[in-house]
C-alpha cells in the first residue's frame, strides 16, 4: 500500500484581522494624543483666559509699550551709559543682559582654569594633595551656593579696608585700588588711530595661523620639527606693537583717583560683583574638578602605559595621549556647567548686584508692573543662552564622533 | 669536596613597601623631590589654615554672652557663637509659637517612626509602608503644623492617617519580632486562619472599620490652635519645602521622562518642551514667576498663599530635572529587557513598572540622591522671595539689635548644618549603591 504523500503546498492563511475599535493600536494612539492635547489645551485656555480677565479687571494692558517708558532708577553697575530721567526700560533690559553676560563670562573663564587645576590636584599621586582637593570639593559641593555668595559678600566687607585706607594694588604707584566699595583699575581710552593696531592684530593672528599650518605640513613631510611657540608669539606681539608705536601710541590710561568721597575715573567693579564672581568660581570649579577627574580616569591605563613604553616623557604622555582622549568625556559636562554658571549668576539679586534678574525682573517689575511681559522676556533670554550653548555642545559632539571613526 | 654553608645567611630587611608606615609615606608623600616640596608646602598651608580656624572658632570663640558688644569685650577677634545660641530655636523652628514647638517635634518623630520599618529586617510589606507614608503622612503632618478647623475631608484623611500609622507600626513590630505580617498575626490570634477566605476578609474589614470609626469619633473632640504659614520658618520650613519637593519630584519626573520617550508624538513634544523650558531657566526666575504670575493665572477670588506658590514652583522645577535623571537611567537599559518583557506578554505599564523602572532606578540612585541634595540646597532660594527659611533666619540675626552685624558666624553655622545633612545623604547613597548592586565584582 502506497503511502499517500500530499504534494499540496502549505497554504499560508492570513489571520483574519478583526478590527476591534477599542483594542486597535492606531485608534488608541490617536485617542490618547487627542486626550492629552485637549487636557493641556484646556489648562492653557483656563490660565490665559483668567490672566486676560484679571488684567482687564485691574485696568492693566498687555504689550511691550512699557519698554519706551522712562525708568525712574539708576542701576549701580552698568557697562553702557545710563541717564536717569532720559533712558527707558529697554535700556535697563540691555544693561541687565550685559551685566549677566559679563559676570558669567569672567566666572566661566575662572571656573575652567581653577576647575582643571583642582581636577589635576585630585588625580595627584601625592596623597596629601589629592586629599586636600577632595576635602575642598566635598565642602564646597555640600553647601548651598546662595549661602556661599552671601558669605563671601560679608567676608569681603569685613576684610577690605575703608575708603580712606584704600589698598593700593600697584604698590605705591597709585594706579589700582581696593577698598570696601570695590575694585578700581585704570581703563584704556582709545583715540582715533587705534583701529590700525586692531587691524594689524587681526592680520598677525591670521599670519600666525598660516605659519603653524605650514610648520605642521613641513613636519609631516620631512619629520623636521620647527620651533612654533616663539615665532607665533613674536608675530602676534611685534606686528601690532610696531603699528601701535608708528601711529603714535593712540591710547591713554584713565587712572582712578580719590576725589571727595569716592574714586572717579578708570573702571570699577563693585563689592557685590567681586563676591559673586569669587563665589561662582569657587563653587563651580569643584564640580568641574570632578568631571575632569572622571574624564581622565575614563582613559584606560593601558594607553598611558603604552605611551610610556614607546619612550614618551610623562608630560608628553599627558598632553599627547591622555588629555586628547579624556576631552570628549570632559567637554560635555563642562559645557553644561557653563550653562549652570550663567543660570546661577542670577543669585546676584540676593546681594544686590544689578544682573538681569535683579534689575529687570525685580526692580523694573516693581516700578513698571507688566509681570507677564517681564517674566517672559527674562525667561526668553535665559532660554536663548541655553539653546545657544546646547547647540555648541551638539556641534562639538558631532565633531568628536567624526574624529573617532 | 663540597662547600656547604653551616650558618644561615642573615635574611635581608624587607623592602620599604606599603606594609610599613615609612614606606607608605615614601610612596604617597615623598616620592620625588618635587612631590616632597609640594607636600611640605601644603602641610604648612593646611596647618596655618586649621590653626587660624581653631583660634577664631574655638580658642578665641565666645560661647556665652548677651550681645555682640559683650562678645567683643571678651575677645575682639574670636567668633561670637553666643548669637547662635540666642537664636537657636528660631534657626530650627522660625517664628512658630514657642508653646507649640512640640507639634513640629511630634511631626518629625511620627515621620521617623512611620518610615523606620523600611530599614528594619524581616518586616513585610515595605512597599505598602512607603506608599502609605507618601500618601497619608502629609495630611497628618499638615494638620499638626497648621491646626485650626478641620473640614470633613481633613477629618477623614486625618483618621485614615492615624489608623494607617498604628497599623504599619504594629505590622513592623510583629514583623521585626519574627511574627510575619499584621494580617497573618490577627488571623492566627483569633483562630480564623483556617476559616474561608470570605470570612477572613469580612473580619479584617470589620476591625479596620471599627478602628477607623473609633479614631474618627476621638478626633472630633480634639483640635489644635491654628498657626498661619507666615509663622513657619527656619530649618523646619526648609524641610517642609524640600520634603514636598522630593516626594513629588520622583513621580513627576518618572511621568515626564516616560512622556519624553513616548511613541505618541503629541505627548512627546509636550513633555520635551515642558522639561526643556524649566531646565533652561534659573530657579529664581521660576520663583518670581510663581509669585508674580500665579495670582494672575487664578480665577477671581481664588488666592494661593505665597508658600503654596513657592512649593508648586519648586515641584515643577525639580520634576523636570528629575525627568532628565530618570531618562538617563532608562537609556542605560538594554533593548533586550523590553523585548523580553514583551515575549512574556506584559503590556506597556507592566513592562515599565515591573521590568524597566526597578532596574533604571537602581542604576540611578546616586544621581537621584544627587538631585535631592541639589533640591535641598536650592530651597535656600526662597529666602530671596521673602520666606523665612533657615538662610533668611540666619540673615535676620545680623539685623537683630543685640547681634547687629553678626554675619560670618551665622553663615558658618548654616554651612555646617547643610554640610552635615547633604554629606550624610551622599554617603548613604553610595552605601545604598553598593548594597543594591547586583553586578558581579571581580
Amino acid at each position: 500500500m502506497a503511502i499517500e504523500v500530499s504534494h499540496k503546498q502549505t497554504v499560508h492563511v492570513r489571520p483574519v484581522e478583526k478590527f476591534d475599535f477599542f483594542q486597535d493600536e492606531r485608534v488608541r494612539s490617536v485617542f490618547f494624543q487627542l486626550l492629552t492635547a485637549l487636557a493641556v489645551g484646556g489648562v492653557a485656555w483656563f490660565l490665559i483666559s483668567n490672566t486676560a480677565q484679571n488684567l482687564e479687571k485691574r485696568g492693566l494692558s498687555f504689550g511691550l509699550g512699557f519698554l519706551d517708558v522712562v525708568a525712574p532708577f539708576d542701576p549701580d553697575f552698568k557697562l553702557v551709559s545710563f541717564t536717569v530721567g532720559v533712558d527707558t526700560y529697554s535700556r535697563i533690559f540691555l544693561i541687565g543682559i550685559l551685566n549677566t553676560l559679563y559676570v558669567s563670562f569672567l566666572a566661566i573663564i575662572g571656573t575652567t582654569f581653577f576647575g582643571f587645576f583642582l581636577g589635576i590636584m585630585r588625580l595627584s599621586s601625592n596623597w596629601l594633595i589629592s586629599r586636600v582637593a577632595l576635602a575642598y570639593v566635598e565642602i564646597v559641593r555640600n553647601v548651598p551656593l546662595l549661602l556661599q555668595i552671601i558669605f563671601w559678600y560679608s567676608v569681603i566687607y569685613a576684610v577690605l579696608p575703608r575708603l580712606k585706607q584704600s589698598l593700593d594694588l600697584s604698590v605705591g604707584a597709585e594706579l589700582a585700588f581696593l577698598n570696601i566699595r570695590g575694585l578700581y583699575v585704570p581703563w584704556p581710552v582709545a583715540h582715533d588711530m587705534l583701529w590700525f593696531s586692531f587691524v594689524a592684530l587681526a592680520i598677525a593672528i591670521v599670519a600666525a595661523y598660516f605659519f603653524r599650518r605650514w610648520a605642521q605640513q613641513r613636519q609631516d613631510a620631512t619629520g623636521q620639527k620647527l620651533p612654533i611657540f616663539l615665532p607665533t608669539a613674536a608675530i602676534i606681539i611685534l606686528i601690532p606693537g610696531m603699528v601701535f608705536l608708528s601711529t603714535g601710541s593712540p591710547m591713554t590710561w584713565d587712572v582712578p583717583r580719590l576725589e571727595g568721597f569716592n574714586f572717579v575715573g578708570g573702571a570699577s567693579l563693585p563689592r557685590s560683583f567681586i563676591a559673586l564672581l569669587f563665589a561662582l568660581i569657587i563653587y563651580h570649579a569643584a564640580y568641574l574638578a570632578e568631571s575632569v577627574r572622571a574624564g581622565v580616569l575614563s582613559v584606560s591605563k593601558g594607553q598611558s602605559e603604552a605611551a610610556l613604553g614607546i619612550g614618551l616623557r610623562p608630560n608628553k604622555v599627558l598632553s599627547l595621549v591622555v588629555i586628547p582622549q579624556a576631552m570628549p568625556a570632559i567637554v560635555p559636562p563642562m559645557i553644561s556647567l557653563w550653562m549652570n554658571v550663567v543660570k546661577n549668576s542670577s543669585l546676584a539679586t540676593a546681594i544686590g548686584f544689578a544682573d538681569l534678574v535683579a534689575v529687570y525682573m525685580q526692580t523694573s517689575l516693581n516700578t513698571a508692573g507688566h509681570a507677564v511681559e517681564i517674566v517672559g522676556m527674562t525667561m526668553a533670554f535665559y532660554m536663548t543662552i541655553s539653546l545657544t550653548i546646547s547647540g555648541l555642545l551638539n556641534i562639538y559632539n558631532k565633531r568628536v564622533q567624526l574624529v573617532e571613526r | 669536596m663540597a662547600y656547604v654553608k653551616t650558618k644561615d645567611t642573615p635574611s635581608r630587611t624587607p623592602p620599604l613597601n606599603e606594609s610599613s608606615v615609612l614606606g607608605w609615606l615614601k610612596i604617597n608623600l615623598f616620592d620625588t623631590l618635587y612631590s616632597s616640596v609640594l607636600t611640605v608646602l601644603v602641610l604648612i598651608a593646611v596647618f596655618f589654615a586649621v590653626k587660624a580656624l581653631w583660634v577664631w572658632g574655638i580658642s578665641d570663640g565666645v560661647w556665652i554672652a548677651n550681645s555682640r558688644r559683650e562678645c567683643f569685650k571678651i575677645s575682639i577677634d574670636g567668633a561670637c557663637w553666643a548669637g547662635i545660641f540666642a537664636w537657636f530655636d528660631s534657626i530650627f523652628y522660625g517664628r512658630y509659637p514657642r508653646t507649640d514647638l512640640w507639634r513640629i517635634d511630634l511631626g518629625g518623630i511620627l515621620l521617623i517612626v512611620w518610615m523606620a520599618p523600611l530599614w528594619l529586617p524581616r518586616v513585610q510589606g515595605k512597599i505598602l509602608i512607603g506608599l502609605s507614608t507618601v500618601a497619608l503622612y502629609p495630611f497628618l503632618a499638615g494638620y499638626l503644623f497648621t491646626g485650626g478647623d478641620k473640614g470633613i475631608f481633613m477629618q477623614i484623611m486625618l483618621s485614615a492617617a492615624i489608623v494607617c500609622f498604628f497599623a504599619t507600626t504594629a505590622n513592623a513590630i510583629i514583623g521585626f519580632l519574627g511574627g510575619g505580617n499584621l494580617i497573618a498575626f490577627i488571623l492566627r490570634k483569633t483562630g480564623k486562619n483556617k476559616a474561608p477566605e470570605k470570612q477572613q476578609r469580612n473580619m479584617l474589614l470589620t476591625i479596620l472599620a471599627i478602628g477607623f470609626i473609633a479614631v474618627f469619633l476621638w478626633q472630633r473632640g480634639w483640635s489644635l490652635e491654628g498657626v498661619t504659614w507666615t509663622r513657619w520658618g527656619g530649618l523646619f520650613l526648609t524641610f517642609v519645602i524640600a520634603g514636598i519637593g522630593i516626594a513629588s519630584a520622583l513621580p513627576g519626573g518618572i511621568l515626564l521622562a516616560l512622556g519624553r520617550r513616548s511613541k505618541l508624538p503629541v505627548v512627546r513634544v509636550l513633555c520635551t518642551s515642558f522639561i526643556e523650558l524649566f531646565r533652561s531657566v534659573p530657579l529664581i526666575t521660576v520663583l518670581f514667576m510663581a509669585t508674580t504670575m500665579f495670582p494672575l493665572f487664578m480665577p477671581e477670588g481664588f488666592v494661593l498663599n505665597k508658600l503654596v506658590q513657592v512649593i508648586i514652583a519648586v515641584c515643577l522645577f525639580n520634576a523636570c530635572y528629575m525627568a532628565e535623571t530618570v531618562r538617563a537611567g532608562l537609556q542605560a537599559i538594554p533593548r533586550g529587557q523590553y523585548e523580553g518583557a514583551h515575549t512574556i506578554g506584559l503590556g506597556y505599564w507592566g513592562t515599565i513598572g515591573l521590568i524597566i523602572m526597578p532596574q533604571a532606578l537602581k542604576h540611578m540612585i546616586p544621581n537621584i540622591v544627587g538631585s535631592f541634595i541639589g533640591l535641598l540646597k536650592d530651597t535656600t532660594l526662597v529666602s530671596i522671595i521673602g520666606l523665612f527659611d533657615v538662610l533668611n533666619i540666619l540673615r535676620t540675626i545680623s539685623r537683630d539689635s543685640p547681634w547687629l552685624g553678626l554675619h560670618q558666624e551665622t553663615l558658618v553655622f548654616g554651612a555646617m548644618l547643610f554640610f552635615i545633612i547633604c554629606f550624610a545623604m551622599s554617603k548613604y547613597s553610595r552605601h545604598l549603591e553598593v548594597k543594591l548592586s547586583t553586578t558581579h565584582k571581580n
